[in-house]
């Protein structure tokens, strides 16, 4: 990952580094080995207490690693002062307490501390530098405020300002959205991408926000004692490493109207009986569906949209509803492309639809291939199993959904069959919205 | 007194409160001008405000000197004081004047001034250090260890007599148990070089209280303490005794010390406020500097005790005031609690030999009587918009 062309001439390079706070402590780092490019910008990845700000620290100089080293500009951290080290790195920790009512100049005079000579008398050029970073961040205005005062994104600001008037080429952050509004929160990374394009300043942060890392950081590291994965967002955030990762099943999508992937949320799932069930592990799937030929795409967005686990199938591979279910369902059946329903398959069918307990059928053409899942339908319902038939021209009356039917079955007994359902007890809903409305219901 | 609270409030430290609205960047609030609006000021509004308290010193001191139970006119006493310090006058006033004020008003202001300053210093130093506004020059294990010397010397006093310098076994055994107790708790509270600020309090706390024990057990347990209680009891609640000018030299030297590396770690103190790791990454060598502060407080509360004893709540509420009146950098504020701490104490030494004279009120009462309700009053009026 850094061969010594690019150790040498990164901002920062870790080499092999391990850490751990006491000699019995398990590591928190272990054989890192990570090298930042003077003017790149990247996120370190990874859930909490994964060694993220430790790996910081190391950077910052403020721990020193048992095993391999840390280099700035290619030279060992050991070799350099504090001061020196001061000069070339400047950090802004997470949120603290300040005692005492400094106003956020002061604050910010404080990262020309490195600068200053043992008797810490500010010059001319020391007071332009304050200046300049409290400008460039924009917070003059708050200059005489109290900084112990001052909202969770104007002390991140104030304390940004003081890493810039550190004038070091790199900048680390610790969490640097952590408390602040989704404003804030893209005003800082909108902030540092700034000063990473316009200054070429390097830029290592912690992240706990995926999506927005996606989005302001060209670059990824996934961490977790190790580095588990490395490089721009969409080679870097694999649904099975960040699922491993976080021990919590994410998934990646491109949601509708968005250019960029976006990190999905395992679904919501409720309470029983007070005790808070794990989402991690796997929830029951709540409806099946049948769907095939793009009828089923909307409602298994709508599903998903709503965090109702479900289950699809059998569906052709190649089929555009196989390839969606794939990235929304829970479990999909699949069949070989064009193949109709085999035996196996409807036996799996029959099995799913036992275990969600609901049944949605989307309107799909019928052919011989798949009109057998309709007895399979009709033979659960008799068992109990709820049935919402899915049909978006239908209206008030029972006649038009057997046209609608009629005109979608090339098995020549779908019409027959459908009848059958309705005279069963199901159900019908004219949208997605109404499906998800019943589901809910129930 | 209605205008009181809005006083207070003007001569404190004004600020925008949290919850108050925010105001335009082009017009800072009258606080704001008040207090830095442009940094290239700021260090005058300091000297300014130094220069005050240097005046007010003077005065204090003077005013210390004329305090007595035999009649010398002001006038007097300054030539005295001018007539040694070089100034060709020819005396008019009996050797006997000229004895009472070289010899025992002066020394003893001058002697309270320095106690005052040494405390205000310190206490400056372990407020900003461990980010505490409860913390004393007297938490780290000091008072108590300079209390066992003391309880020691007392209790030795009638086999034996030390005078070296003007000081008695006393001072010299208080000087040593502050120093030595303040070595002990920082030992104790370094792992692997490293001292964390909460250990080093808990430590300070912990030797304390057996450092207090070990003092009662001697005072119980020496014979000869029991008819010496009141000696005992005086040192304890304050009382400045200079027995020779050598002995002042002395303790102004220590001041001096302190005071010079107290004024070269302070911009340390500011890193410190946001947090040592945070001082680390900044260039600060957070150990070095640490025991270079702890030291220099110890050093200062060591020399205090030798003339001063035990005197409570300077080194807590100088520096307080202080940073009500100039804000929380820590070099201004080390020079102003050096001159706030000495009027403090002189002040009050003067109060506490004059209002039973020619009898003495111990110090400590004094400072506690006076300091306190001023103290608790400037809280609840000026401390609405002061932070700790």
């Amino acid at each position: 990952m850094s061969d010594a062309r690019t150790t040498a001439s990164a901002a920062i390079a870790f080499e092999d580094v391990t850490f751990r706070y006491s000699p019995t402590s398990e590591p928190v780092a272990q054989g890192v080995s990570l090298a930042v490019q003077p003017g790149e910008m990247v996120a370190l990845l990874g859930p909490n207490g994964a060694g993220k700000s430790t790996l910081l620290k190391l950077a910052s100089g403020a721990l020193r690693p048992q095993a391999g080293r840390v280099t700035l500009d290619g030279r060992d951290m050991r070799g350099l002062s504090r001061e020196a080290v001061a000069r070339r790195v400047a950090m802004a920790p997470q949120d603290f307490g300040v005692q005492f009512a400094y106003t956020v100049r002061q604050i910010v005079e404080l990262g020309r501390t490195p600068y200053l000579g043992s008797w810490g008398v500010m010059r001319a050029a020391d007071r332009h530098a304050v200046d300049e970073a409290m400008e460039l961040v924009g917070v003059t205005p708050l200059a005489d405020r109290v900084f112990a005062e001052l909202s969770g994104g104007e002390r991140q600001w104030a304390l940004i300002a003081l890493t810039l008037a550190q004038q070091a080429p790199t900048l680390l952050l610790d969490e640097p959205t952590a408390h602040l509004d989704i404003r804030r929160q893209i005003e800082t990374l909108e902030l540092l991408r700034r000063l990473n394009r316009t200054r070429g300043l390097t830029v290592l942060a912690t992240m706990h926000d995926i999506n927005l890392a996606a989005r302001y950081f060209p670059r990824l590291a996934l961490f977790k004692r190790r580095i588990v994965a490395d490089g721009p967002p969409a080679s870097a955030l694999d649904p099975a490493m960040l699922s491993a990762l976080y021990e919590t099943p994410v998934r990646i999508g491109i949601l509708r109207g968005d250019e960029r992937l976006s990190v999905r949320l395992p679904p919501l799932v409720e309470a029983v009986d007070g005790a808070l069930v794990s989402a991690v592990a796997a929830p029951p799937v709540r409806a099946h569906v049948v769907a095939g030929g793009g009828s089923g795409e909307l409602l298994m967005r709508a599903l998903a949209d709503v965090g109702i686990p479900f289950s699809a199938g059998p569906l052709n591979i190649g089929d555009s509803d196989h390839t969606l279910a794939e990235r929304l369902a829970a479990m999909v059946l699949a069949e070989p492309p064009y193949a109709p329903v085999s035996p196996e398959g409807l036996a799996a069918a029959r099995e799913h639809i036992t275990e969600a307990g609901t049944l949605v059928i989307c309107p799909a053409p019928l052919g011989p291939g798949n009109v057998t899942l309709l007895d399979a339908a009709l033979a659960a319902r008799q068992r109990g199993t709820r049935l919402i038939l899915l049909e978006p021209g239908a209206a008030e009356d029972a006649t038009r959904p057997m046209a609608l039917v009629a005109a979608r079955d090339f098995s020549g007994r779908g019409v027959a069959a459908f009848e059958a359902l309705l005279a069963a007890g199901a159900e019908i809903a004219v949208s997605p919205a109404a499906v998800v409305a019943l589901l809910a219901a129930s | 007194m209605a205008q009181a609270p809005e006083a207070a409030g003007e001569s404190a430290l004004d600020r925008a409160s949290p919850t108050g609205p925010r105001r335009p960047a082009t017009t800072p609030s009258a606080a704001g001008r008040r207090l830095s609006p442009d940094p290239k000021r700021r260090p005058r509004v300091v000297a300014a405000a130094l220069a005050v308290l240097a005046v007010a010193l003077a005065v204090s001191l003077i005013l210390a000197t004329l305090q007595g139970t035999v009649a010398i006119p002001p006038q007097t006493v300054l030539e005295i004081i001018l007539r040694h310090l070089g100034v060709p006058l020819t005396p008019h006033w009996s050797a006997a004047d000229d004895l009472i004020i070289m010899q025992v008003r002066l020394p003893r202001a001058l002697g309270a001034a320095l106690v005052g300053a040494a405390l205000g210093v310190s206490g400056a130093l372990l407020q900003g250090l461990l980010r505490n506004p409860l913390a004393d020059p007297l938490l780290l294990g000091t008072s108590s260890g300079a209390g066992l010397g003391a309880v020691v010397a007392i209790a030795l006093t009638a086999s034996i007599t030390v005078d070296w310098l003007g000081f008695s076994l006393v001072a010299l055994l208080a000087f040593a148990g502050a120093l030595l107790s303040v070595a002990l708790v920082y030992a104790l509270a370094t792992r692997g070089g490293r001292t964390p600020v909460v250990t080093l309090l808990l430590a300070g706390v912990a030797v304390g209280a057996m450092l207090t024990a070990a003092q009662t057990l001697v005072i119980v347990l020496a014979v000869s303490l029991q008819q010496r209680f009141g000696a005992l009891y005086f040192w304890f609640s304050g009382a400045v005794d200079v027995e020779s000018w050598a002995s002042l030299w002395v303790v102004g030297a220590l001041l001096a010390v302190g005071l010079l590396a107290a004024l070269w770690v302070a911009p340390t103190l500011d890193a410190f406020a946001l947090g040592e790791e945070m001082a680390g990454s900044l260039g600060v060598a957070v150990e070095r500097r640490k025991l270079a502060i702890v030291g220099a407080a110890a050093l200062l509360v060591a020399a205090s005790v030798t003339i001063g004893g035990l005197i409570g709540f300077v080194g807590l509420v100088a520096p307080h005031l202080c940073r009500m009146a100039l804000g929380p950098r820590s070099r201004p504020l080390v020079a102003a609690s050096a001159l706030g701490g000495a009027i403090f104490v002189t002040l009050a030494d003067l109060l506490a030999r004059a209002i039973i004279a020619p009898s003495e009120l111990p110090l400590g009462v004094l400072t506690a009587v006076i300091g306190g309700p001023f103290f608790l009053w400037l809280l609840r009026y000026a401390g609405q918009r002061y932070r700790w």
